[in-house]
């Protein structure tokens, strides 16, 4: 109950009350990324070493971050649901890498064929190639709409299930065009540098422009989106048939939405061809890409496009970090495994002393002190939620030292797959306490 | 006209006229047909089998959004708010040729887009004045009461500027006052040349406020006339009004 009303008081002082969604989502990032730097640091990297892997990171939330926003438009603010996310941006990819590498004939050696080729060698421009890879996923995304969006919702999302499916086939077997499972290799940087330092140099390169497209595309989307243009978008995601009664062709609108985020989507496949410096049929575009930006947009709140970015920032960033804790993590356990072992068991002697103490002394005189904190705590959701919460902290603590003393090394080389629980489990956290996201979808206040 | 759902006539070569400038009844049972119907009219659904003109245009078959381009717009008897846009979204997004809805207006006509917008937004407050909404212009409509989202109904179907208005049951769950009034203002309306067709169940409404009353029953037409004959006719009483 208490829950309820405090978030109808926050919903009336939403104008006066400082930020908490952003600084929160700001605050997380930023641990994100200093956790990153210190378990870099403490691993004994450079300081241009830790720098380049900060900005590997931001160049890859940008991408990201430009997808989100594409599904943000397709499903946040008109509510078309894409299954084929990772098919549009492995299109983007594709095209780019097409567009903009030098020619790259078949290699055979001794009569074997070692390299396939790939279409392309058009050596053109970096912006030429990303608008053509925007072109090409935003008209795929149209042709694929055309059918399935005067369907029903859910054929939407098994057609482009499918379509995402069958081109990763497609992209290892057509070896012609793309050059098979070894993909296309050789895409050229924005800027060639030739000095010891070139990784470094590179990295801060990929990250201003990655920034600055984001920052031109979030103008430009908060402009189209907040447009009476974007009204419709919205009306159509919360009843399509009364919008068709207020006289709007909502077709019309779904498939521009529609093949706009397909066209987002590209330009994100473009980005990633050109940080990586090969495109190959990978785990790059597996349906996990598809469901990463999903859980993105979820987490940072659809219908907002500031959240969209929040979200991909956020989740990538776990991702990231679980690659830097596991370089550290092993090290850091094996030396500190006793200290850690005082520390919990100090620590459960002292919760259950505090514990005895609250409710035996709170439970025979209500009024005292005590008394007044156990009903306190036990009156607030967060309350219970601290102490569950608290709970799992301290027998996740005694599985690692029982784990690091039975199975040496295996925290390691599971800390990395540990990764996809802890996004679940803020999922699920996010989903009962937050369902609209980290940043909500604002009310339109009209003038 | 016809219409069928599987095996179900749901309406059955009913065949009627709503003259201009007036304020028509449709009556009848539940699951007469009377909501598909006026879903049929507006578009929403394909009929199988008839013709249906308005003011000289042939209608059917046409999607809904060019049917209320030719001024002919519905209300539901399920109020299909749009919920997590405010009221005042919803009544924006009733306007007919809003430029600021084309997305390459917004870049080449900006200036369009913004007198079309703002235009569009004081008609808007002026409709909620006359449905007495205006005092929630900018809350969400989820948060509007049963009876409140049937005013927002017929607010929307009057920023179209329509000449004929299907009413699905619009004063069902409105409290009597304003019930009262919202048939004064229909009343006004009309004055200016507007035509009403509305289903009401409300047999003081339908008694005092129309000037002819269409019965159905089965899918079919089975009475009409002024709302006294209709009253005495004794297969209306027999299937629909009861001894």
């Amino acid at each position: 109950m208490a829950t309820i009303i405090s978030s109808e008081a926050s919903n009336q002082a939403a104008g006066r009350r400082p930020p908490w969604s952003e600084i929160i989502a700001f605050l997380a990032i930023a641990g994100i990324v200093v956790a990153g730097v210190l378990a870099g640091a403490l691993a004994g990297a450079s300081p241009q070493g830790i720098l380049t892997n900060v900005g590997f990171y931001a160049s890859i939330a940008v991408i990201f971050a430009v997808m989100a926003l594409g599904f943000n438009l397709q499903w946040g603010y008109t509510g078309l649901f894409n299954a084929g996310i990772a098919g549009f941006y492995l299109i983007g990819a594709y095209t780019m890498a097409i567009a903009i590498t030098a020619p790259a004939p078949p290699i055979v050696i001794g009569g074997i064929p070692v390299y396939p080729g790939h279409l392309g060698g058009y050596s053109l421009p970096l912006t030429a190639g990303a608008i053509l890879a925007m072109f090409v996923s935003g008209a795929t995304a149209a042709v694929i709409a055309l059918p399935a969006l005067r369907l029903r919702a859910d054929y939407l999302a098994i057609a482009t299930l499918a379509f995402a499916s069958i081109l990763q086939v497609v992209a290892n077997n057509l070896q012609s065009v793309t050059g098979g499972a070894i993909g296309i290799t050789g895409i050229p940087k924005p800027i060639e540098f030739s000095s010891a330092d070139a990784p470094f140099l590179n990295a801060i390169t990929i990250v201003g422009i990655g920034s600055a497209i984001l920052l031109l595309l979030i103008l430009l989307l908060e402009f189209m989106a907040e447009s009476p243009w974007g009204r419709v978008l919205r009306a159509i995601r919360e009843d399509e048939e009364a919008t068709m009664a207020l006289g709007k062709n909502t077709f019309n609108y779904k498939l521009q939405a529609f093949a706009l985020g397909g066209a987002l989507m590209g330009l994100a496949g473009a980005l990633f061809a050109v940080t990586l410096g090969y495109v190959s049929p990978s785990s790059s575009f597996a349906p996990a890409v598809t469901f990463s930006v999903w859980v993105m947009v979820i987490v940072g709140g659809s219908g907002n496009n500031r959240g969209a970015i929040v979200g991909a920032f956020l989740i990538y960033g776990l991702e990231w970090l679980s690659v830097q804790l596991k370089d550290y993590v092993p090290i850091a356990l094996a030396t500190g495994l006793p200290i850690l072992r005082s520390v919990l068991i100090a620590g459960g002697v002292a919760a259950v002393v505090t514990a005895v103490l609250v409710v035996v002394l709170g439970r025979d005189r209500p009024t005292s002190i005590w008394g007044r904190i156990l009903e306190k705590a036990l009156r607030r959701g967060w309350g219970r939620s601290a102490v569950i919460g608290a709970l799992a902290l301290y027998g996740m603590g005694w599985v690692f030292v029982f784990l690091e003393e039975h199975a040496p090394g295996a925290i390691g080389t599971t800390i990395f797959y540990l990764r996809l629980m802890f996004i679940g489990v803020l999922l699920i956290l996010l989903i009962i306490y937050r369902p609209e996201g980290i940043l909500r979808e604002h009310k339109r206040v009209l003038r | 006209m016809e219409k069928a759902f599987g095996g179900i006539q749901a309406v059955d070569r009913c065949s009627l006229t709503v003259l201009p400038k007036s304020i028509t009844g449709l009556i009848g049972p539940n699951g007469a047909g009377k909501s598909t119907l006026f879903n049929i009219i507006a578009g929403l659904y394909r009929p199988d089998g008839g013709e249906i003109w308005f003011d000289g245009t042939r209608i059917d078959g046409l999607p809904p959004y060019e049917i209320v381009h030719l001024g002919l717009t519905k209300t539901w008897q399920i109020p299909h708010e749009l919920r997590n846009l405010t009221v005042l979204e919803n009544l924006v997004l009733a306007a007919k040729n809003n430029s600021g809805e084309r997305l390459l207006n917004l870049f080449l006509r900006p200036g369009q887009v913004k007198r079309d917008e703002k235009q569009w937004r004081s008609r808007a407050r002026e409709v909620l004045k006359l449905t007495q909404l205006d005092g929630l212009a900018n809350e969400h409509a989820r948060t509007l009461s049963g009876g409140q989202k049937k005013l927002l109904e017929l607010s929307r179907a009057l920023m179209s500027d329509p000449t004929l208005v299907l009413l699905d049951e619009p004063v069902a769950g409105v409290n009597p006052a304003l019930a009262g009034s919202l048939m004064d203002l229909i009343e006004k309306l009309r004055q200016n040349g507007r035509t009403f067709f509305l289903i009401e169940h409300d047999m003081n409404v339908v008694m005092n406020r129309c000037d002819w009353v269409i019965v159905m029953h089965q899918g079919r037409r089975i009475a009409e006339g002024r709302p006294d004959m209709v009253k005495a006719d004794p297969a209306v009483i027999d299937s629909y009004l009861g001894g």
